[in-house]
């Protein structure tokens, strides 16, 4: 952040040289000191008072149909023939020989090869008449609050780089995530907590961290991770033993020596910033594990949730502190679960992986819907791309799976401004490629921006030479799958 | 002049001048002839001509122009269609009223509907919008193209700039503003102004710009923080209370007694540690390859080593370019040079059995290609990758001829001994993965025998042969009749065989950086069978046979599939006198020979002749010692760079530069001898400062500092006396974070192991740079203080100040180990209480207390003890293991893997609450407080 065009782009955003000095998390700003403690894990604190800090809210630039997002990543690549997009000519074609050639082509996907049919059934569920294979159980109850997308190709088969293609527009790491920009283009509603965070497995996905880094976004946009065990924000809390009381003494003896230490250096802003942040985090660190505790919510809504069932217990968690987090202002939140990379006993794999997510993503979207949140978010349902309609040797009987496919894969959205209740694009007969509404990853991107009322093209930022944007050269909003 | 009028007179399309002149060899027809250039023009006619028809082009005419699309039924190419406006509109343009006309309004952004054109990046500047305006209001004129080429010739402002050419014409004869330009302009040294007093040149030059601007400097810092800015400086620490009296008490001139301090501070061996922390990150160091396996690069911290060594050595900065660049083969017998080419192989790179392999080495050859441009010569080369560059004379065919220096660079991991001038103690972690590699061998052999059994009763069963899968395949056994994978396994067993096999192949592999390997690059065919990742790669016999010569080409839009025109090697051919198409010459031209070609490349950049790679260094030595460079851009000079601050001083320097025999150590001397350096960050008059020069960028007062993260946590290692001196080595592995050590780390079809710190302090206890980094796991005390990731260069640190900093640095693990350890280390070495804190604060601050604050302290210090004294505190300890559950991705059935951790066998831990007394830790949260300090981490 030392160049004068990045600078000016700051002062474009309204806020100037002076305060990038004290440009310090979640925006408290100048006036932190004046600003109503009490009020700090609540919603909308009066942020518009406030200095505009790197997360104050920020004008959109289009008439937004959502303010937030629930981006549910489905890591590992789901099958779209084995959930929305069924393929019943596979089952004609089973295990017949099936030949890829070419040098576009990885050598997972090469050598002898078989189509494989789906091991599910699927029916026609809602009144729209959307395609689900017969594991999902629940889903069926909000079919028509969702549009189903399977025009949608990405371009790499290698899980790093597809993740990172889906998660940043670019498919090597280092760049920011889509909910990075998102942040840095609405700022966040509630500035004591991050406006980008981050639900990840206890394992995190391939290529880690940069999967929501905040590329040449200021460290602001960065998305924060809520660890599912341990402590949820690393070193939220002091050493076992060690008081609230007693951390108060030191933070007071701090707080005089840098007051000392002030008076000889009364012109560096960020020295005043420093300061604010350690109360800042003092407070942040008993409130922040209230927030998170889900165990206030009542029996019903856990229950809603799965949370409790084995199978469903571990993302439905994860659902219910997302819609948490949603009501305490928070912009952006990025859900992961894992397993979903079936090579094998797609049966038995993708079974397991559908019943774990399909009742907490009903509860999600019903709780939303009752709470009358669902118009105002946007949820995600994606992998980072879909399976193959053939798989490599297998030895039949149920031991078959699918492999990586970038050329077709399912993915879905509900909420906010999005087209509820259709089914957008299509693939070919064996679900192998997208063939109708066909767009790349940057035009779902854009869309997704747009509903959020934000013009990819505007939302750029000065770094490395050029204006950059999310979906790196352009890309066009996909009009079909919005209302 | 005759002559070329013709051609313009005849030319169907409006080409830049210096096009025409080339071409009018050809195409002069005599007799058509008109009197264009009899004819004066108006103001807005010559407006029209020079500046708003290129900015309609540029700008408007994709979407307006005649082509087949058209946007809003609105063509823009002629007056006519102008006027006709619109399916929407009418009055896009009203000749006389600017203001009133939309094709003025839509540009300023300013209207809620229309905002053009439509992308953000492509919004015209204020200047731009007014040039339309002032245009309409002169009655938008549109002269004919003959008249506009004969205006083009007569007025046009700004620079047709040689190069190999671009794409199209209209690239290549495109006008650049000079201010856009100065990067390439020939390096001379400029007068150094002789009014001001003072002798140095650096400060005449400042001092020209600041009576200029009427700033009066700020006085000098005094000697207690100017110690204090130049140790951090030039070694990354704090000054050590001795050498903070001895500087103290010189009674030489202040001038003379600072040149003796950076004349030690030089001679230390870490200030290599420090500066070549600075190249590594612009090169991207890491420990590991990135991607979906993150293998560690068992030779990586040679190449580390190595820039620590180039600094310390003040290795002439030409040398280190060709050692870095061509090595092999400017110094093949040299090992130094054979380990420097490691800098080829920093980018993140893998390739699978995921991944294609023509797609992954593209990617090697943009990596480098990219790396090349903006480590040495300050321009991201990327952005000619797929189109000619948007803003700077960049050709893409210069990038495909840059790329194709490359073409035959081939990866090997060089068998190369280990040097006397290595470090290759602290091999321990060796046996820590020995027992691992026993554990997993167990694991597999007790588990193979297992499914053999059952292999053998199936076959029996089923009347085959008793023989692997793959083998039955091929017999033409029928899938039904082949032992289904991992017969006779729980679905528990089959998941732990494969985290188990992943682990193995993996330790193996990881296990070579014990070895005498150089992470290194030959010239040579590639390889028929593409690099698997994961594998060492040797040197081929021959490396001319086995495998095709790689030509190069243009990749249209950048797609490894899409091969254009074939281009030979060559160089960035704006730079004076590098276009051998023009003028070939040894120095310009790269042979097309398989081998050679990088040392030419190499030869090239490192010569007194390229004007950009010693201002592009220069500027990269200010930048660190001043908080920004006199280019705030230091990778990048093109014109979306920032622009030099102090232009002649800038290449003052890299004159010096080039006249000290490339020497960075006498750059830090002439640098740090100048007033502007010594100079206090304090200055009176605070607001007229800031009003004129908002930027900080006039040198009047020296900016302040943040530490940086490797700064942070070595000078608390400092400070508590445990930071171990020893240069260089294997990646150290300090403690990090326990949740994030201990977090499952997902790599392709398995698990990483875990991370395990080194088990004895003194190893873990190493300075920051030689921390082991992956870039799959950065240590989350380093990440949150701005340690960039090594995926892109980093020029300049960030330095936000953010939440989770208090976290780490008040709950987290390093503040309070060291802060023990300090108090642990005061307590043994003082015995009052009052010379506790005076020497806690000499050791942080480099001063005494105040005795308000020796009290406070004091006090703080009962109170805290008395808090104390009620409290236990557990021991530390550590898990001998850790269970992984985990779906087993090809089963779908669940499985738990217990991963043992041998690192933490014989652990010798730094002592922690539980191990010291109420008084050293009550002692250590005073210690606490000092490290979380502003005075501790700011540098003034």
């Amino acid at each position: 952040m030392n160049s004068k065009l990045k600078r000016a782009q700051l002062e474009d955003l309204g806020t100037s040289r002076s305060l990038y000095r004290r440009d310090f998390i979640y925006g408290m700003g100048a006036s932190l000191g004046s600003v109503a403690l009490a009020g700090m894990m609540s919603q909308n604190a009066s942020a518009s008072e406030a200095a505009p800090g790197p997360l104050s809210l920020k004008t959109p630039h289009l008439p937004p149909r959502a303010k937030n997002c629930i981006f549910l990543m489905m890591e590992g690549g789901p099958s779209q023939i084995d959930t929305f997009d069924p393929k019943p000519q596979l089952n004609k074609l089973h295990r017949k020989r099936f030949t890829r050639t070419g040098e576009n082509q990885s050598a997972m996907e090469l050598g002898t090869r078989y189509y494989v049919q789906s091991p599910w059934t699927a029916r026609q569920v809602g009144q729209s008449g959307a395609w689900m294979t017969e594991p999902w159980q629940h889903l069926p109850d909000v079919t028509d609050d969702i549009c189903f997308y399977r025009g949608c190709q990405a371009e790499s088969v290698d899980h790093p780089t597809a993740l990172f293609h889906i998660n940043t527009g670019n498919r090597f790491g280092g760049d920011p995530a889509l909910g990075s920009w998102v942040t840095y283009g609405l700022g966040s509603q509630n500035q004591n907590l991050p406006g980008f965070i981050v639900l990840p497995n206890l394992s995190y996905p391939q290529g880690g961290t940069p999967n929501w880094g905040n590329g040449f976004l200021p460290a602001h946009y960065q998305g924060t991770p809520l660890r599912p065990l341990g402590s949820p924000i690393l070193d939220l809390k002091p050493p076992v033993g060690i008081t609230a009381e007693h951390q108060r003494e030191n933070l007071n003896l701090l707080g005089r020596s840098n007051g000392d230490h002030l008076k000889q250096h009364p012109w560096h802003d960020d020295l005043q910033a420093r300061m604010e942040n350690y109360e800042l985090a003092f407070r942040m660190q008993m409130q922040v594990p209230d927030l998170l505790d889900i165990d206030q919510e009542d029996q019903n809504t856990r229950e809603l949730y799965g949370i409790g069932n084995d199978d469903t217990d571990e993302f439905g968690r994860k659902l219910l502190l997302a819609r948490r987090l949603v009501e305490k202002g928070v912009r952006f939140v990025q859900a992961y679960t894992g397993g979903w990379d079936s090579h094998d006993y797609i049966k038995r794999a993708h079974g397991a992986r559908i019943r774990g997510v399909d009742k907490p993503i009903t509860g999600l979207i019903k709780d939303l819907k009752q709470r009358g949140l669902l118009e105002d978010t946007l949820i995600v349902w994606c992998g980072e791309f879909g399976r193959s309609p053939d798989n490599g040797f297998r030895q039949g009987g149920e031991t078959y799976g699918r492999d990586h496919n970038a050329k077709a894969m399912t993915m879905w959205f509900a909420g906010g401004g999005v087209a509820a209740g259709t089914t957008v694009g299509a693939t070919d007969e064996i679900g192998e490629q997208a063939v109708d509404v066909v767009h790349p990853i940057r035009d779902v991107h854009v869309t997704l921006l747009h509903l959020l009322g934000l013009d990819d093209n505007r939302l750029t930022y000065f770094s490395g030479g050029r204006f950059k944007q999310l979906s790196q050269f352009g890309g066009k909003a996909i009009p079909e799958l919005m209302s | 002049m005759d002559a070329l009028s013709k051609v313009v007179n005849l030319c169907p399309v409006t080409l830049p001048i210096a096009a025409l002149a080339a071409m009018a060899a050809c195409f002069a027809i005599p007799g058509y002839a008109l009197s264009a250039q009899e004819h004066s023009y108006s103001e807005g006619e010559k407006l029209f001509a020079l500046k708003v028809k290129p900015l309609l082009k540029q700008k408007c005419f994709a979407c307006h122009g005649a082509g087949q699309e058209i946007e809003g039924d609105l063509i823009l190419t002629s007056r006519e269609e102008m006027l006709l406006g619109g399916e929407s509109f009418d009055d896009v343009l009203i000749p006389g009223n600017g203001t009133g006309s939309l094709l003025y309004q839509s540009t300023t952004r300013k209207m809620d509907v229309y905002q053009m054109p439509p992308k953000e990046a492509d919004r015209l500047t204020e200047e731009q919008t007014w040039l339309i305006r002032d245009w309409i209001d002169a009655g938008a004129p549109w002269p004919s193209e003959a008249d506009q080429a004969t205006i083009q010739e007569k007025y046009a402002e700004g620079v047709v700039v040689q190069t190999s050419g671009g794409l199209d014409d209209d690239w290549t004869y495109r006008r650049y503003a000079e201010k856009d330009l100065w990067a390439y302009q020939p390096l001379i040294a400029p007068e150094v102004p002789s009014k001001s007093k003072t002798a140095h040149p650096v400060d005449a030059f400042i001092n020209r710009h600041l009576d200029d601007i009427g700033l009066t400097p700020a006085g000098p810092a005094d000697r207690r923080t100017l110690i204090r800015r130049a140790t951090f400086d030039l070694i990354g620490l704090p000054p050590r209370p001795e050498e903070v009296q001895a500087f103290l008490k010189d009674r030489n001139s202040d001038e003379q007694a600072f040149a003796t301090v950076v004349d030690r501070l030089l001679d230390d061996p870490r200030y290599g540690e420090q500066w070549g922390r600075h190249w590594l990150d612009v090169v991207r160091y890491a420990d590991s390859a990135g991607f979906a396996n993150d293998y560690e690069r068992p030779a990586a911290w040679r190449y580390r080593d190595y820039v620590i060594r180039a600094f310390n050595r003040d290795k002439p900065f030409d040398h280190f370019i060709l050692e870095q660049v061509a090595g092999d083969e400017w110094h093949p017998d040299d090992p130094e040079a054979l380990i420097a080419t490691g800098f080829l192989r920093m980018g993140s790179w893998e390739n699978t059995s995921m991944t294609v392999a023509r797609v992954t080495r593209q990617q090697f050859l943009d990596d480098v290609t990219d790396i090349v441009g903006q480590a040495f010569m300050s321009h991201p080369l990327q952005c000619a990758r797929c189109h000619d560059h948007k803003f700077d004379p960049i050709p893409t065919k210069d990038y495909y001829r840059i790329q194709s220096v490359f073409a035959t660079t081939q990866f090997v991991d060089r068998k190369l001994p280990f040097q006397d001038y290595e470090t290759i103690t602290g091999f321990d972690e060796k046996e820590v993965m020995e027992t691992r590699l026993r554990y997993f061998t167990n694991i597999r052999d007790e588990l193979s025998a297992k499914e053999s059994a059952a292999v053998k009763k199936w076959c029996i069963e089923k009347g085959i042969p008793n023989k692997s899968r793959a083998q039955l395949a091929k017999l033409g056994i029928p899938d039904e009749k082949l032992p289904p994978r991992g017969l006779g396994l729980t679905s528990q067993e089959i998941g732990i065989r494969k985290v188990g096999l992943k682990n193995l192949l993996r330790t193996t592999y990881e296990m070579n950086k014990f070895e005498p390997f150089a992470l290194s690059v030959y010239s040579g065919v590639s390889p028929e069978i593409p690099l698997v990742s994961g594998k060492m790669v040797a040197m081929p016999d021959n490396p001319m046979s086995g495998g095709e010569l790689d030509a190069s080409y243009i990749l249209t839009g950048g797609d490894p599939f899409a091969q254009g025109v074939e281009v030979t090697p060559g160089v960035f051919s704006t730079l004076p006198d590098s276009n051998e198409s023009l003028d070939a010459t040894d120095w310009n031209s790269i042979p097309a020979t398989p081998t050679g070609r990088r040392l030419a490349f190499a030869k090239w950049l490192a010569s007194p002749r390229n004007v950009l790679v010693p201002r592009s260094m220069v500027n990269r030595i200010w930048s660190y010692h001043f908080g920004q460079g006199i280019v705030d851009t230091p990778n990048n000079f093109g014109a979306m760079g920032g622009k030099p601050s102090h232009p002649e001083l800038l290449d003052y320097l890299a004159t010096r530069f080039v006249e000290f025999g490339w020497s960075v150590k006498q750059m830090h001397r002439l640098i740090m001898s100048s007033n502007a350096y010594r100079r206090s960050t304090e200055y009176k008059d605070r607001d007229r400062l800031q009003k004129t020069d908002p930027n900080a960028e006039a040198y009047a007062a020296f900016n302040h500092r943040r530490l940086s993260a490797e700064e942070l946590r070595d000078s608390m290692l400092y400070v508590s006396g445990e930071l171990n001196p020893l240069v260089g080595g294997l990646p150290a592995l300090p403690e990090i974070n326990m949740d994030v050590a201990l977090q499952p780390r997902q790599i392709m079809g398995s698990f990483a192991a875990s991370y395990q710190p080194a088990r004895t302090p003194e190893q873990r206890n190493r300075r920051s740079v030689y921390a082991k980094k992956a870039r799959g796991l950065l240590n989350p005390m380093m990440e949150v203080f701005n340690q960039p990731s090594p995926d892109k260069s980093c020029e300049a640190r960030q330095n936000s100040t953010v939440t989770p900093q208090v976290f780490t640095l008040f709950n987290g693990q390093d503040s309070l180990y060291r802060s023990i350890a300090t108090a642990l280390d005061l307590l043994k070495k003082n015995k009052s209480r009052k010379s506790v804190v005076e020497e806690l604060f000499l050791r942080a601050y480099g001063r005494q207390p105040s005795r308000t604050e020796r009290s406070l302290y004091l006090a703080h210090w009962d109170n805290m003890e008395k808090r104390h004294e009620g409290l236990t505190f557990e021991p530390r300890s550590f898990p001998k293991e850790v269970t992984r559950s985990a779906v087993e991705e090809m089963t779908g059935a669940s499985f738990e893997f217990t991963e043992r951790l041998f690192g933490f066998d014989d652990y010798v831990a730094d002592p922690g609450l539980g191990d010291v007394d109420a008084t050293t830790r009550a002692l250590a949260d005073v210690c606490l407080v000092v490290f979380n300090s502003n005075e501790f981490i700011y540098v003034y």
